[in-house]
Formats: structure tokens, C-alpha cells, sequence
């Protein structure tokens, strides 16, 4: 009777923890990845790229490393003959910041940028000789953002002056990587005229949109560079921008701010929000959890015996501990890109790390064992070597 | 369900065919309500003129800062004096400034050649009015003493692929440089030396200095040949053999080729995208500095209206100037079409009283402005003859247009001379800059249009359906004249027991006739040819040859055809023959008209608008007579007058009466303006010679016909 007892204890529980890892509505955030497109391509639409590498620079400052931004821009400005400043692009006219500067790691450039390349981005469909560099190594415990920005009309945002990304399209793939697990949440921004309309199709939840105009409405330029000679940044983003550079890391402004902060007069068009997707409250939700790479951290009294052998000085829920631990002692510590490279390691090496310390427990009492084994010979030998010593004599 | 239709098997005829028949059945009224309607239309056409849009998104003119500089300016004064100079010291070969002109250029590492070139003189070509320039047709008239040297500078777009250019055209005469050319240069100079060091060209400069010493559009014609059509085996040969002129030519870039800075052979840079030709005029306009455009090329070809566009736009909004096209000054104060204007008004503003939705009706005086420069912009696309050196570019289909930049006083005030160059400059600048953003041909915009003023236009689909209506009756009527005509001869018992094949086919002998006249034009088209090769001989002695030429090979090919011209004694079956030939005069002037409003849509509607009323009246004066009620005169009277009025010679005395003035005409002038027509292969002498002349000749036949 015991052992049955036990037995179903046993299942249950297994039961219990396999839904808890299944429903991902309950998987912590672990990582955060961004998805930065530029979908036109020309000279004058030198405002796209500029607001897509200005997005790109935020990110990056508030912490999300290049190996988890998916850049694709489908032209090249840096490098355009009219570009009065060769290799740089600016997103203001003052000239103070140049987007195009080091580090800029651009993922899919120029006719790589398709509607089919962004899908396989999306759903992890690749073919096999895409490096990792492109591809969204996503899991269920990701944020992701996914920034957009071209010429869109009524349903549609289109790519390249060539192809077209439907609203159909977008929601599949989204769809897609919900089934495949490849995200917790995703905030989908996209500026470009008529935007609210591509989100018409989404149903899948912890979907997060936000559009720049609704629909028979133009997104419009900001301002117009008369030294370059083209509009350099699009309304909807400069005032996102405008916002970000307010924050840094540590800031607790939540989304719901950023939300209001967009005004329809400075935009001449009304930004648009589909939350009813969305399970937490817009004010509750820090804005760098999704721009920057800032999460939900739990610090513990134990010791991290899985994690000993690092070197990091933050604590790092799993899924066995979350349920143990209230929501009350958590703190905001940073990620750090040590830390990131923690996070691509995988549950198989997790598992390693413990059999390895059972291994060295193991080890650790033998090793006793023998000590004391050779404390207790070299004592022994001493009555042997007077004896001997005094035999010889 | 087939068994049920078949039984009821009524033999049912469409709604299209019983509309054709209505329409067919009331050929006069249909025909009379469709041209009313063409004309009214085509009088509408200022009023329903939009405003031009830039269509090409990549375009962005005025988007950026000028930076054409003061000081770029006291460098192109610098260049005007040298070479104003040169001009006083008046011992100067015109190659001198020539070689001032490739320093000047070479200074600003550009890559300059020299192109010499032949003049080709007019001369008729009956095979070249569709073809291309050809290469080959250097022309053999061209002497060894004539030749004239145009100067080319290349800028390289410092990040460009080099595969496209826009180019700059400044017309000069180096035996005698007026201020105009001097500032005009002068401009382009300054504009060449900013874009000499600009870092934001993605395509070539070329600065085209052509010599205009045997007319502006040969040597930019003689240019463009060279540029787009090689020649692999050169026919310089010739010339060099025979010459010793050559060694002037030769002595030209000495200086320069010791600088290695000039190349000896033809370059060349990419595609042309656009090209500007850019004029000074001396003469001030009172009011304000203006700028005139002219657009219109061969056969009615007419630049992308993008192009027109940025250059109105930035003339207008950046650099403040007054911008014009050509009008018909004539019209501006002529009292019927003010009162058109004023009718126009009044109906807007009855239209807009009903429903403030209606945008109807313009001032009266914006009308005849906008009718007055509809009219000059339909007569010099109808002519077929291009207003200036742009027109060369078209038949390379590159976009190209004249910029006339005059003066509000005169040019020889330098501080005001500087203010000009600085705002012509800007503007070249700023189209520059505009089209250097652009990523393909221009082709975003409208390339068929007639302008009603700068800023307006009417696009083909607006002034299609005055054509359309001008023409409609032709078929129609034709049809019923048809019908007419075969259901009438059974009646008459003397032709029952005729074949009937014979009845049906009864028409060929009206369309060989039809055929004869044509061939007639086509011969007379064709005299000039000849004529060309008398030597010495007056314009006036020219037309009056041609005359007798014509009239004389018309009695040759009837004699030769076995046809006689005028019936003496109409038998019995021969009484409705008139009829079947108007039937068939008019098809063939509809198939005419139709045919020339794909070559040249301006020429057609003119075309249309002279040849049509007469086509539809005409009917035997005998007839007309012997009815003798004041309508059947007035319609005689009616064809005698436009019988008159129509054969081309007094049609062109007359137009050109009404726009300019009677004073000085002589017969000869006909001649000079169909010699014009042939010169520049426009497909309006066709028209006149192949379909005009003919059809006249057909109705004037169908007047006199015995009946």
C-alpha cells in the first residue's frame, strides 16, 4: 500500500510539474531578443533605416546584446552616392549621433531582407547553413521585440518594392512560434501607415501590438534634413526615441507610459495599442522588459549549489524554485552579457553540472577517507621505525 | 432548356447592334450633337486642366540646402569676363575660346574633350520621318571649312556606379559671344564647379558646351549621334584626307594634352538621365526675372511632366521666379473667347450655387490665359517641330527640356548680374540635385499632356475625348451612307437583274477612286523630293512648280488608271455613286485621323477639327441647287467656303493670318514652313500630304459630282 501510495504521489506531482513546464504562461522570462526590420529600400526612404538603427542603438544600450538583435535593413544608406556623409546615418538634423558607427551588426542586408527570409526568422525554419548569427534562438521564456517599419497600407507592409507582408502572414508566423514555444511575450511595434491594421488577424495571446497610425491614416516624417536632403526619422519613432532617451536600465517606467507618452497632434496620426491579447497589466510592466534586457530576478537565501561554480553574483529562479518563492523579495539586477553567455547554456548542461557535484561530493569523502587512511599509516609507522631502529642497534 | 430557346428561336438582335442601328439610322443628328460636343469639350479642356503633382516620390526637389555659393558665383564672373574678353580683343580665332572654355574646365579636373562635328543642312529625306538617327547619315553637304568644335566636360561622380548622367546644354557661338550666351555659360559654369567638388553625385556631370554657329540643335544633335550611336569605321577619313582644317582642330587642345588633363578621344558617361538647357536671354522683362520652358520635341513628344514639375516647383517656391510657357498671345484679347471665359464662369457659378460640392468653372480671366497657352502647347506639339536643342535628346528618349532664364534689367550691372547667376545657379542646382536622387528613367509621371499653364495640365485621358467625339460621326455616318447606298439600287429596275455580287461589291469602284487620290498625296508628298535638287531656285518658284506638279500627275494617274474624273453624263445606276464614295472618303479620313493621333495626338485633333465638318457635308452643289430651299443653299455655301478654306496652302495663310498677322505673306512662305515640316522629319507634312490633302481633293470631287 505504501509503495502504491508513493507511486501515485510520485505521478501527480510528476503530472503537476509537467504542466507547470508545458504552460509557458508560467515560464519566467529568461532572456529577451529583438527583431529590428526595415522593409524599404531607395534613397529617400533613408528615414526607415535611420529609425531602425536608432531603435537598434536603444536596445543595445538598455541592454540587449547583438547576438539577440536580428537586424535586417534592405538597403544600405551608409554606403548610398547621395549620402553627402559617406558611411554614416544620422536619425536628427544636429549630426550628433552617428547610428551607423562601430558595432553596428546588420544580419540580413540589402535583397536578403524578403518577406520569406523575415517568416524563417520568425517561425526558426532555416535552412540548415544559416549561421546562428541569424537566426532567433528563442525559447518559451523569451521576450521578444519586434520592430517593423516601411510602407504599409490596409492589411499589408511591404517589402522591397517587391513583395508584400500580410497581416495573414504575420499572424501565422506568430501563431507558429507560440506552438513551436519560441516566445512568452512579444511586443510587436510597427511603423507605418495604416499599421493597426496588421495586427487585425493576431490571436495568439501574450501578443502585445503597437502601431503608429490606425487604419486611413499616413505615418509621417519628422523632419527633413536640408544638409542630406531627405527626412531623417519618422514621427512614431522619434517620439518612442524621445521617450528612451529619458531611461536607462534601471528605470522602472512601464509600458503603459511609454503608451501615453505618444501624442496624436506632435504624430498627426493616432498611435494604436492591441492589448486584449496581452494577460498583465501595461502598468505593471516595465518598458525594458521588452527594450531592454531587464527581468524578473529572485534572490534566495540558499546557497546556488547548482550555480557554484559561476561567478555570479545574481540569483537565477528555475522553474523547480519559482513556485517556492514569493514575489516580494525580488529585485531588478542587471544582466550581464557573463550572464547571457550563462543563459545559452541548456538544461542538458544544467543537468551535468549537478551529476558533476554529486561526482565531487563522491570524490570529496574518499579523498577523506584516504587522508585520514595516511595520517593513521604514518602514525603506525613511527612505533614501526623506533622498533626497527632499536633492533638495528 | 436549348430545345425551349430554339423553339422560341426569334431571331433576336443584341442591344449593342440595336444601338448601332439607332445610332446609324440617325446619322445626322448623332453626327451633329458628336462634333457639337468635340468642340465644346475642347473648349472645356482649360476648365478641367488639374494641377501638376510631383508623381516620382524619389525626386524630393528643395529637399536640400543650396550650396551654391557667392562665392562660386565671383568665380563664374570671372569666366563670363575672360571670356567677354577674349571677344573684345576681337583678333581671337574662335577656337580661342574654346580652349578658355576646356581650361576653365580642366581647372576643375574634369575631364574635357572636344567634339568636332559637321553641320547637316536640311535636306528631304522621304524614308526618314520613323527612323531613328542614324548614324550613318553623316552628311555629305558638310564641307571641310564648316565644321563646328563643341566642348564636353565630364564630372565623375566621385561614390557613383558611372552608370548614369545628366547632362548640361549651353548653346554658344564662339564668333560672336553675346552677354546672354556669356552669362549663360557663366551659370553652368558655376553650378560645374560646386558639383566638381560635391560628395553626394551618384551620377556623371556632363557640361556640353555645343557650338551654335550652325544652329543650336545640329550640333547637339551631331553630339548626341556620336554619344549614343559609334561609329566603328570612321568616316573622318574623308576629311582629313581632303583638309586642312583639321590642323586647327588639332592645334586646339595642344596645351591642354601636354597637362594630359584632355582626352583626344569621344567620352562618354553613363545613361543620360535628364539633360537641361540652360539660355540667358538678353533682353530684360521689366516686371521680374522670369524663366520660360520649352518642352515640346519632335513630332509632339513631350518630356516626363516630372520634370516640368520640379523646375516649376523650385523656380517657384525656392528661387522666386516668374515662370511661363509659350502662349497664343493672340487669343489673349480676342472677344470670343472671353465671352467663352465669361459663360464658363457664369455656368460655375450656377453649378456651385446648386451643390458647393461642384469645383466648377474658372475666372474668365484664368480661361483665355489657360486656353491661350492650350493652344500654343497643342500648335507646337502639332507642328511636330522641336521648340530648341532638347528636342534632340527625345529621339534618344532622354527627358530634356530649355530653360530661358531672363533677366529683369539688363546683365551688364555686375552686382545685379550676381544676384542672377546666384538664382539661376540655384535653381540648375536644385533640378540637379533632384534628378540626382532619382533611381530609374522618369516614368512616374505623364509623358502625353498639354500644359494650360505651368502649374496645369490636362493628361491624355481628358484630351482623348474631344478627339473622340470629333471623329465619332465619321464611322457612323459612313455606315448609313452605306446602308443608303446598296438599299437604294434594288429599287431601280434596271439593276434587278444585275448580279448581285456585283451589287455588293459595288463600293470597290468608289474605294479605287479614294485610292487614287491617296496615291496622289503620296506623289505629292513626295515632289519636294525633286524639287530640292533644282538648283537656285525662290521658295515662291518652289511652290508654284509643285503646284503644277501636282495637279499635273492627278490628271496622269486618272489617265493612267482609266477612271474619269468627272462623269459627263451620270447614267440611271450611277446616281447614288456619290453617296458610296463619301462613304469610303470618309472611312479612309477616319482611318487617317485615327491612325495619326497615336503618331502625333495634337496634329490629329487640329486635323481633326478642320477635316471633319467638311466630310460630313459634303454632297453635291447640283444637288443642293436643284432643291433650291434656303437650306440646301446654305449648305452649299457652307462646303464652298470650307472647300475654300481647307486646301492646305490657304488653311496655313489663314492660321497664320489669325495668330500672327497678314503683313508680308507671299506664296512662297507655304513652302518654307512644308520645307520646315520635312527638315525635322515631322510627321504633320505626312499628315497633310497622305490624309489632309487627299480627303479635301475627295470632298471638293464630291461637290462637283454629276448627279
Amino acid at each position: 500500500m505504501e509503495v502504491r501510495l508513493s507511486k501515485l504521489v510520485m505521478i501527480i506531482l510528476l503530472i503537476f510539474l509537467s504542466f507547470s513546464v508545458a504552460y509557458s504562461s508560467t515560464t519566467m522570462h529568461t532572456n529577451n531578443w529583438a527583431v529590428l526590420v526595415c522593409t524599404s529600400r531607395f534613397w529617400f526612404n533613408y528615414r526607415h533605416m535611420a529609425n531602425t538603427l536608432s531603435l537598434y542603438r536603444t536596445v543595445k544600450r538598455l541592454g540587449i546584446p547583438d547576438e539577440r538583435i536580428i537586424l535586417m535593413l534592405a538597403d544600405d544608406m551608409a554606403c548610398n552616392a547621395r549620402n553627402k556623409y559617406p558611411a554614416q546615418v544620422f536619425n536628427n538634423e544636429n549630426h550628433r549621433l552617428n547610428l551607423y558607427g562601430d558595432n553596428v551588426e546588420v544580419d540580413y542586408r540589402g535583397y536578403e531582407v524578403t518577406v520569406e527570409n523575415f517568416l524563417r526568422v520568425l517561425t526558426g525554419r532555416h535552412e540548415t547553413a544559416v549561421p546562428r548569427s541569424k537566426r532567433l534562438l528563442s525559447d518559451e521564456g523569451s521576450h521578444i521585440l519586434l520592430y517593423m517599419t516601411g510602407h504599409g497600407g490596409d492589411e499589408f507592409l511591404k517589402f522591397q518594392d517587391s513583395e508584400e507582408l500580410q497581416s495573414h502572414d504575420l499572424a501565422d508566423a506568430v501563431k507558429q512560434m507560440k506552438e513551436k514555444r519560441r516566445f512568452k511575450e512579444l511586443l510587436i511595434m510597427v511603423d507605418t501607415c495604416q499599421a493597426s491594421t496588421l495586427f487585425s488577424q493576431l490571436h495568439s495571446p501574450g501578443v502585445l501590438a503597437i502601431g503608429s497610425s490606425m487604419k486611413g491614416e499616413n505615418s509621417y516624417s519628422h523632419h527633413l534634413d536640408s544638409d542630406v536632403g531627405v527626412s531623417v526619422v519618422d514621427r512614431f519613432t522619434f517620439y518612442t526615441l524621445a521617450f528612451f532617451e529619458r531611461l536607462n536600465m534601471y528605470d522602472n517606467a512601464s509600458l503603459s507610459s511609454l503608451f501615453k507618452s505618444y501624442n496624436p497632434n506632435l504624430l498627426m496620426s493616432t498611435a494604436y495599442y492591441r492589448m486584449d491579447l496581452y494577460q498583465r497589466h501595461l502598468e505593471e510592466v516595465p518598458v525594458t522588459n521588452f527594450f531592454g534586457s531587464v527581468m524578473k530576478t529572485i534572490h534566495t537565501d540558499s546557497a546556488y549549489r547548482s550555480l557554484s561554480n559561476k561567478k555570479i553574483g545574481t540569483a537565477k529562479t528555475r522553474i523547480s524554485l519559482e513556485q517556492s518563492i514569493s514575489d516580494s523579495d525580488t529585485i531588478i539586477l542587471r544582466n550581464s552579457d557573463a550572464e547571457d553567455q550563462y543563459n545559452n547554456l541548456t538544461a542538458e548542461k544544467y543537468l551535468r553540472d549537478s551529476v558533476g557535484q554529486i561526482w565531487s561530493a563522491i570524490l570529496g569523502s574518499t579523498f577523506e577517507s584516504i587522508d585520514t587512511f595516511v595520517c593513521y599509516g604514518l602514525i603506525l609507522m613511527l612505533p614501526l621505525l623506533i622498533f626497527s631502529t632499536w633492533l638495528s642497534k | 432548356m436549348g430545345a425551349n430557346e430554339n423553339s422560341s428561336a426569334k431571331p433576336r438582335v443584341r442591344p449593342i447592334v440595336r444601338l448601332g442601328i439607332f445610332l446609324i439610322s440617325h446619322s445626322n443628328i448623332v453626327s451633329l450633337v458628336c462634333f457639337l460636343a468635340g468642340v465644346v469639350a475642347l473648349l472645356l479642356l482649360p476648365v478641367l486642366a488639374k494641377n501638376t503633382y510631383i508623381s516620382e516620390n524619389a525626386l524630393m526637389p528643395g529637399s536640400a540646402n543650396n550650396m551654391l555659393s557667392t562665392h562660386h558665383v565671383s568665380d563664374a564672373n570671372k569666366f563670363i569676363k575672360d571670356l567677354t574678353d577674349l571677344e573684345l580683343r576681337s583678333m581671337a580665332s574662335p577656337i580661342e575660346s574654346q580652349k578658355l572654355i576646356a581650361q576653365y574646365m580642366s581647372a576643375l579636373d574634369a575631364e574635357v574633350t572636344f567634339h568636332k562635328f559637321y553641320p547637316q543642312f536640311s535636306q528631304f529625306h522621304p524614308l526618314h520621318f520613323f527612323t531613328s538617327p542614324d548614324s550613318g547619315i553623316i552628311s555629305k553637304n558638310g564641307t571641310c571649312s564648316s565644321f563646328g568644335v563643341n566642348t564636353v566636360g565630364i564630372i565623375r561622380a566621385p561614390r557613383g556606379d558611372g552608370k548614369e548622367a545628366i547632362v548640361l546644354v549651353t548653346p554658344y557661338n564662339p564668333n560672336k559671344v553675346g552677354l546672354g550666351e556669356a552669362v549663360s555659360l557663366g551659370i553652368a559654369y558655376s553650378v560645374f564647379s560646386l558639383l566638381s567638388h560635391a560628395t553626394w553625385l551618384a551620377k556623371d556631370i556632363i557640361w556640353f558646351v555645343a557650338d551654335s554657329q550652325y544652329g543650336e540643335y545640329s550640333a547637339v544633335a551631331s553630339w548626341l549621334r556620336e554619344y549614343q550611336a559609334p561609329v566603328f569605321h570612321k568616316v573622318d577619313i574623308v576629311t582629313s584626307e581632303t583638309c586642312n582644317e583639321s590642323s586647327t582642330f588639332d592645334e586646339l587642345g595642344q596645351g591642354l594634352y601636354l597637362d594630359g588633363k584632355l582626352n583626344g578621344d569621344f567620352r562618354r558617361a553613363g545613361t543620360m538621365a535628364a539633360a537641361l538647357v540652360i539660355k540667358v536671354a538678353e533682353q530684360g522683362n521689366q516686371y521680374e526675372d522670369s524663366l520660360n520652358i520649352y518642352a515640346e520635341a519632335s513630332n509632339g513628344q513631350m518630356p516626363n511632366l516630372d520634370l516640368i514639375n520640379i523646375v516649376n516647383y523650385l523656380a517657384v517656391h525656392k528661387q522666386g521666379l516668374r515662370i511661363k510657357v509659350k502662349k497664343m498671345w493672340s487669343l489673349l484679347d480676342s472677344w470670343w473667347l472671353n465671352t467663352v471665359g465669361i459663360i464658363f464662369e457664369s455656368l460655375g457659378k450656377i453649378a456651385r450655387s446648386l451643390n458647393p460640392q461642384w469645383k466648377f468653372g474658372i475666372p474668365a480671366s484664368e480661361y483665355v490665359e489657360g486656353a491661350a497657352t492650350l493652344a500654343s502647347s497643342l500648335y507646337y506639339q502639332g507642328l511636330g517641330v522641336p521648340t530648341g536643342p532638347h528636342g534632340a535628346f527625345r529621339d534618344y528618349q532622354v527627358d530634356a527640356i530649355t530653360l530661358e532664364i531672363s533677366p529683369k534689367v539688363s546683365l551688364t550691372k555686375v552686382i545685379r548680374r550676381n544676384e542672377f547667376i546666384l538664382r539661376g545657379g540655384r535653381l540648375i542646382e536644385g533640378v540637379i540635385r533632384s534628378i540626382n536622387n532619382l533611381l530609374e528613367k522618369f516614368h512616374q509621371s505623364f509623358f502625353l499632356y498639354l500644359l494650360t499653364s505651368p502649374g496645369k495640365f490636362v493628361s491624355v485621358g481628358v484630351y482623348m475625348i474631344p478627339f473622340a467625339l470629333l471623329v465619332a460621326p465619321l464611322p457612323i455616318v459612313a455606315a448609313y451612307l452605306h446602308s443608303n447606298a446598296s438599299s437604294s439600287t434594288p429599287q431601280n429596275p434596271s439593276t434587278l437583274g444585275v448580279d448581285a455580287n456585283h451589287k455588293s461589291w459595288k463600293w470597290l469602284n468608289s474605294a479605287r477612286k479614294v485610292l487614287i487620290f491617296h496615291l496622289w498625296g503620296v506623289v505629292v508628298s513626295l515632289l519636294p523630293f525633286f524639287l530640292c535638287q533644282l538648283p537656285n531656285t525662290t521658295p515662291t518658284m518652289n511652290f508654284i512648280l509643285w503646284g503644277f506638279a501636282s495637279a499635273f500627275s492627278l490628271l496622269i494617274l486618272f489617265f493612267i488608271s482609266g477612271c474619269p474624273i468627272f462623269e459627263a453624263a451620270a447614267s440611271q445606276p450611277e446616281k447614288n455613286r456619290w453617296t458610296s464614295l463619301k462613304s469610303v472618303t470618309i472611312s479612309t479620313t477616319f482611318i487617317g485621323l485615327s491612325l495619326m493621333s497615336v503618331i502625333n495626338f495634337a496634329t490629329a485633333e487640329i486635323g481633326a477639327l478642320l477635316i471633319v465638318p467638311i466630310c460630313l457635308l459634303a454632297r453635291p452643289l447640283k444637288l443642293d441647287i436643284q432643291a433650291k430651299s434656303w437650306r440646301t443653299l446654305l449648305r452649299a455655301s457652307c462646303n464652298i467656303a470650307l472647300g475654300f478654306v481647307l486646301f492646305p496652302p490657304v488653311a496655313f495663310v489663314l492660321l497664320k493670318g489669325a495668330f500672327e498677322d497678314f503683313y508680308g505673306i507671299n506664296v512662297g512662305d507655304y513652302w518654307n514652313w512644308v520645307e520646315s515640316l520635312w527638315a525635322w522629319n515631322s510627321a504633320t507634312y505626312l499628315y497633310v500630304g497622305v490624309v489632309h490633302l487627299p480627303s479635301w481633293a475627295l470632298c471638293i470631287h464630291i461637290l462637283f459630282h454629276p448627279c
